[in-house]
């Protein structure tokens, strides 16, 4: 679908507002994960929240249950991942996009997007403050910019409504700005309010300990994803719409040696979209 | 009011950029820092309230959770500080970024001359470096050898004693001043001499033999006669700058196109070559296309199209930017790849990037001869690495694939190849999206970014004295977020149809894309007024001939004018209208609204003589080679721990994971595999269409060393690994695509300064012939290609001589291929304990140019070479093999032989591996050492499970393929020699930390 094309849309599916534009780049896998996931995804450049009239191009985000940040580089990373996307969309839509977090719906951000979630306040929510902003993604510890699977741990406790019976998960990260970072209190509080999501672990699926690569940043606590204090806005740096095929998978040729020799079928799908299909079923 | 903000980290963070600094001091220089912390530091130049100075520093510039920031100097106490900032007029990204986040949040616009720039202050603590003049010139090193690059970007060094902690480091504007009345000068044509004299003089680097056709065109009767209509007599230097860029090297391929005198002195056979690229290059891929009906549009446009699959073509092409990337490696290397990214884009009526792979080769890292390079091989390397991460990485588009050589024939120059794939739809609006044209009244609009001195007469105009204003006028810095909203906007556009033609600006800048688009049409009028310029005080022709990146020439119907500026608004793209194509002949270009240029486009099609090279060849026998004398090595374990921890075997790790290779969700077969996702494969998968089980295989090759010997089998041997790359991920044999990047030294005979010209020459006329034969051979249309010569270098040696320092000749391969279904895709690693083992292809006394050879350097005789009719049916087995599912793992044997591959295969799967050499398919080879590293090519070591050996052993009946062992639980590598005895036991642990030993910490 091209962007900016809305078709036309059938009432019963949920409808996902994919936000592209100003050098983002996951909008297409994004898109797909979303329509895998039963979705109706849309990919809207900012300027069309903006000033759509203008541009013949009109997007509400009022027509949407879901609204996506995605990974890239928005404004080339330049002065802090995600700030100046932030900037942008707090000083010229920021009321409009807290309606929409009231009025119930959900709201992912995913790398880039996490961080734009964290520079806007949306995240991580403390007392229903969504205008502050009080934890920050800074430089990778190890100095650069990391591609590389992780093992994940699910917090079980946790109130995100995008992670339900999930356990464990493997999901690639690709960022030079990862690292969790938050004053202790804050982060007590995050663990004790179960908005902690996400955090990196070793193959067994225990927590990492701090320990690189399976740390791959540096993140206090080992934090790779939060949520807000209702559960529906979820922010972390892996990219669950990058596993949308168990062939994204580093090891899926082993994978399949075993299911082969075994009889036993492939799976198709990509462990990464339980996370879209979360979303879309929470409005069910 | 200037402005100078200073952000840092809060003082109790760790500072990984500062900290990154350290390390590289201590590896590079060993000097010992205990702290680095840095300083951003942004110059605000603009009429801005203090308000809104402290709103945009609070709002935008400083996050509260993570920094401070202030007005004033942040320094805390120091031993030493750096500041670096840009040159005037190099390109500062995140300057520009700083200005749209400003302009956005006060809705202001930055008036003419106003902007944002950033800079770095670094604060070094050191106890052991001192304060004394010692301690001034290590810091010194580290601000020029690390942290700064002369050519663009300044610095200064600041002692904790002297530092004025309320000035810290003043006000410091880089902004360009130009003191310049542009102008269009006449040059005058009045004898041959002359022009020659002004050719030289203004750098328009004209061949001496073009001279006299550019004179007689300017002097013909009826064409002065026309000039006198606009004010026209003699050339303007716009018109000489035209003529110049379009008959370049760059631009023409004068060397391809040239004639060679090859002369065999072994043999006396004497031949006339007539045009390499129209014989060698042309002639086979015009017949492949006919065979193939894949093949779509090939040899003209800006890359080369392919059919993906029904309603999906690629597009691919190569480049290479070596002589930017050896100035300034980071710089040179990013806009070499965003650059390159712009092809796809420009071909047909414009492609979606999906991938982009790299080949960087260089000196040796550890280097520590007398020589001076401009940049240190290790500097460089990294410099170029970070280049075309950045470039990649923001771009959007997945980097999965590259390699990396080492050789010190590239201190002279290196080599940075960069390939770009992109994928289109078939039809546009009902239209073939791979063809495209102007028409006289369509529109010329140049989008994206604006026009400075960046990148004129490219580096050749090094020599220029620098002033505190004079912009770094030669070396570009891409800028990928530029480009990347660029490429949206014209993709959005080309799917409502509004482009009807569409090229990048690249070399030559818009002399060449306007000066080849409007052959179509047959002509173009331009306003150079209306092109939108970053600073005043350009020349005309230097608007005419800039090479500033990130630009497009689009074509576009007027009546398309209005929804094409509103989807570039929406983009936040700079389109501007700077003229229409027309069919008058004529290329028509005025400045100050007169005309500065009145040329027929025809001219450039009017006789211009050919270049000529007299090439000689003398065999290797004739030049010395032989094989050497050497014995057997008693301690055959040592050898192959030996090899793995060669520079040009050993893991690379480091860098595949500095590069997004997986953005867009396409990413089948990693470059990395194995159980610990640290192996390199031979070759990567991507799935570009989401909904598709389709796959395009993506693999390169590159050999030089076994130029020394004969450049026909270093061009053999590099097609051959690269077809074998791509049939070992599961390629098929009937769709082989090929990129061919020739790299040469000068091939320019010269008594003095290049006695050996003429090998060169003959070394690449028979480079061509491999090139052909061996594309004939396997089927492989060459969708695109390029060259670049001259890699040569004069170094600075311990005493001020110079030496010459040529490139290996080297020939950069890429291949693709197209996969009915990535479920069927296999990788290098052992898979399962119990699988067999297969050796496929015969092994021959191949050593020379070998990894084994240059352990001790030999180059010896026995090149590697290809013999088609024995390794066509081997791999049309193995591709049938796959198909069928019964392979486990497959890996091609390239450089370092059987011996170094076979632990590769083990150490991936983590498993032990048992070898029996004596099953080993071989031709008189009767030495184990032998045996292990020769580097014959057409071979694999495949493994299979035992309940398919009967099926697999009979796709191979009658063929050199033989099972050599077993795959094992044991974590050990084993193998038993020619004489039956096992002639070593290595644990798969030792084998990887040999492996990873020299890059592992990086």
């Amino acid at each position: 679908m091209p962007a900016g094309k809305t078709k036309a849309s059938s009432p019963s599916r949920v409808k996902a507002l994919v936000l592209t534009g100003y050098g983002l780049n996951c909008d297409r896998e994004t898109a797909y994960a979303f329509e895998l996931a039963g979705a109706e995804a849309h990919r809207i450049h900012i300027n069309q929240l903006l000033m759509g009239e203008k541009i013949g191009q009109l997007a509400r985000l009022e027509d949407y249950q879901i609204l996506a940040f995605i990974g890239g580089f928005s404004w080339g990373d330049d002065h802090g991942a995600g700030v100046i996307l932030a900037t942008k969309l707090l000083y010229n839509i920021g009321e409009q996009i807290l309606g929409f977090i009231e009025a119930g719906n959900l709201v992912v951000g995913i790398c880039n997007g996490f961080q734009a979630l964290v520079n806007l306040g949306l995240l991580p929510g403390l007392d229903g403050d969504y205008r502050s902003r009080r934890v920050a993604l800074i430089g990778n510890d190890c100095g650069s910019f990391r591609d590389q699977w992780v093992n994940l741990k699910v917090e079980e406790d946790s109130v995100c409504v995008f992670t339900r019976g999930l356990k464990n998960l493997e999901l690639p990260i690709r960022h030079g700005e990862g690292k969790f970072y938050a004053e202790k209190p804050v982060i007590g509080r995050l663990l004790e309010e179960n908005q902690v999501v996400l955090r990196y672990a070793g193959s067994e699926g225990n927590p990492a300990g701090g320990s690189f690569p399976d740390n791959p940043n540096g993140s206090l606590e080992d934090i790779a994803g939060i949520c807000d204090p209702t559960g529906r806005v979820f922010g972390l740096m892996p990219h669950p719409e990058a596993y949308n095929h168990w062939t994204n998978h580093p090891n899926w040729t082993r994978f399949k040696e075993n299911y082969r020799r075994r009889g036993e079928p492939y799976p198709q799908e990509g462990y990464g979209i339980q996370i879209f299909r979360n979303a879309v079923d929470y409005f069910k | 009011m200037v402005a100078r903000l200073e952000i840092t980290l809060k003082p109790d963070l760790f500072d990984a950029e500062g900290e990154a600094i350290r390390r590289k001091a201590r590896d590079y220089f060993n000097i010992q820092l205990d702290e680095v912390r840095t300083i951003h530091v942004l110059t605000i130049d603009a009429q801005l309230s203090q308000e809104q100075l402290e709103s945009a520093r609070r709002q935008i510039f400083t996050n509260p959770v993570s920094q401070i920031s202030s007005f004033k100097p942040l320094a805390t106490p120091f031993d030493w500080a750096i500041w670096v900032g840009f040159r005037p007029g190099v390109r500062d990204n995140p300057g520009s970024t700083a200005v749209e986040a400003m302009e956005d949040l006060f809705k202001i616009h930055f008036q003419p001359g106003e902007s944002v720039y950033t800079s770095r202050l670094y604060l070094l603590r050191s106890e052991r470096l001192g304060k004394s003049k010692r301690g001034y010139r290590a810091v010194e090193g580290i601000a020029k050898q690390l942290l700064a690059n002369d050519l663009i970007q300044q610095w200064r060094v600041y002692s904790g004693d002297e530092w004025n902690p309320e000035e810290g480091i003043g006000i410091i504007v880089p902004k360009v001043r130009l003191a310049h009345q542009p102008l269009v000068e006449t040059l005058s044509i009045s004898s041959d001499a002359e022009l020659e004299r002004l050719s030289l003089e203004r750098n328009l680097a004209l061949h001496p033999r073009d001279i006299p056709v550019i004179r007689s065109y300017f002097l013909q009767p009826e064409v002065r006669d026309g000039r006198s209509k606009f004010g026209l007599s003699d050339p303007t230097d716009v018109e000489l700058e035209y003529i110049s860029q379009a008959r370049s090297d760059h631009c023409n391929h004068n060397t391809f196109q040239g004639k060679f005198y090859y002369h065999d002195l072994s043999t006396g056979e004497q031949k006339v070559v007539d045009n390499l690229f129209k014989t060698c290059i042309e002639a086979p891929t015009l017949r492949l296309q006919k065979e193939k009906d894949w093949v779509i549009s090939v040899l003209w446009d800006n890359a080369g199209v392919a059919r993906f699959d029904q309603d999906t073509y690629y597009v691919i092409t190569g480049e290479t930017h070596n002589s930017p990337s050896n100035m300034e490696a980071y710089g040179g290397a990013l806009t070499g790849i965003v650059g390159v990214y712009r092809d796809p884009m420009g071909t047909g009526k414009g492609s979606r990037l999906i991938a982009g792979t790299y080949g960087y080769c260089v000196g040796y890292r550890d280097y520590r001869g007398p020589l001076k390079p401009h940049l240190h091989p290790r500097r460089l390397l990294d410099g170029v690495i970070e280049g075309v991460r950045d470039g990649g990485n923001k771009s959007g588009i997945p980097t999965p694939y590259g390699q990396v050589f080492f050789d010190h024939g590239y201190m002279g120059k290196c080599l940075v190849f960069v390939t770009a794939i992109g994928l289109m739809p078939a039809t546009i609006s009902g239209a073939p999206s791979e063809k495209k044209t102007t028409t006289a009244g369509d529109l010329i609009i140049m989008c994206g970014g604006r026009i400075g001195k960046d990148g004129i007469h490219g580096v050749t105009a090094s020599s220029e004295i620098y002033s505190e204003h004079t912009p770094a006028g030669h070396v570009q810095i891409g800028d990928p977020y530029t480009q990347k909203k660029m490429h949206d906007f014209l993709l959005e556009a080309r799917d409502e149809g509004l482009i009807a033609f569409i090229t990048d600006n690249g070399g030559g800048g818009l002399s060449s894309s306007i000066g080849e688009s409007s052959r179509f049409s047959g002509g173009a009028f331009v306003e150079l007024d209306e092109v939108p310029l970053k600073y005043e005080g350009l020349d005309a022709w230097e608007i005419w001939v800039s090479e500033s990146q990130e630009r497009m020439t689009v074509a576009v119907k007027p009546q398309q004018l209005s929804r094409f500026m509103q989807l570039s608004h929406k983009h936040e793209v700079e389109s501007t209208v700077i003229g229409h194509y027309t069919d008058s002949g004529k290329l028509h270009i005025t400045s100050q609204g007169k005309t500065c240029a009145y040329v027929d486009l025809a001219l450039l099609e009017s006789g211009f003589p050919q270049w000529e090279f007299e090439a000689e060849w003398v065999a290797p026998e004739h030049r010395g080679l032989r094989e050497p004398v050497l014995g057997p090595p008693d301690n055959q374990r040592r050898i192959l721990l030996t090899m793995l921890s060669r520079a040009n075997i050993c893991s690379k790790e480091w860098i595949v994971r500095l590069y997004d290779h997986e953005v867009q969700g396409t990413s089948v077969i990693k470059h990395l595999v194995g159980v610990e996702r640290d192996v390199p494969n031979d070759g990567v998968v991507l799935r570009p269409r989401l909904d598709s089980l389709r796959g395009l295989a993506i693999a390169q090759a590159l050999n030089p060393t076994y130029s020394r010997i004969d450049a026909y089998h270093m061009v053999g041997c590099t097609i051959d690994e690269t077809v074998r790359r791509l049939l070992a991920v599961g390629g098929s044999f009937q769709h082989l695509a090929g990129v061919d990047n020739f790299c040469w030294p000068n091939i320019q005979y010269h008594p003095e300064s290049n006695p050996d010209g003429k090998l060169k020459a003959a070394q690449l006329v028979r480079a061509n012939w491999a090139l052909k034969d061996y594309c004939f051979g396997f089927g492989i249309p060459l969708l695109s290609g390029k060259d670049s010569m001259y890699v040569d270098g004069n170094l600075e040696g311990e005493f001020g001589e110079r030496h010459k320092v040529s490139g290996l000749e080297t020939l950069q391969f890429a291949g693709t291929s197209v996969i009915e279904d990535v479920q069927r895709c296999v990788t290098m690693d052992a898979k399962m304990a119990g699988d067999l083992i297969y050796i496929v292809g015969l092994t021959r006394n191949e050593l020379a140019g070998s990894e084994y050879y240059d352990l001790f350097d030999y180059t010896g005789l026995n090149v590697p070479r290809v013999r088609l009719k024995e390794v066509i049916p081997l791999y049309q087995a193995l591709e049938e093999a796959i198909r069928a599912e019964l392979v486990a793992s497959a890996h091609g044997i390239y450089r370092g032989g059987l011996g170094v591959h076979l632990a590769l295969v083990a150490v991936a799967g983590e498993l032990g591996l048992d070898v029996e050499l004596a099953q080993v398919p071989s031709e008189e080879v009767e030495r184990d050492d032998l045996l292990l590293y020769s580097e014959s090519a057409g071979r694999f070591i495949v493994t299979v499970a035992p309940e398919h050996k009967t099926d697999f052993e009979e796709l191979f009946k009658d063929l050199a393929c033989d099972c050599v062992g077993r795959v094992t639980a044991k974590q050990k590598l084993t193998v038993q020699g020619l004489g039956g005895k096992v002639i070593f036991r290595v644990g798969l642990q030792q084998l990887k930390s040999a492996w990873k030993k020299p890059f592992g910490n990086l």
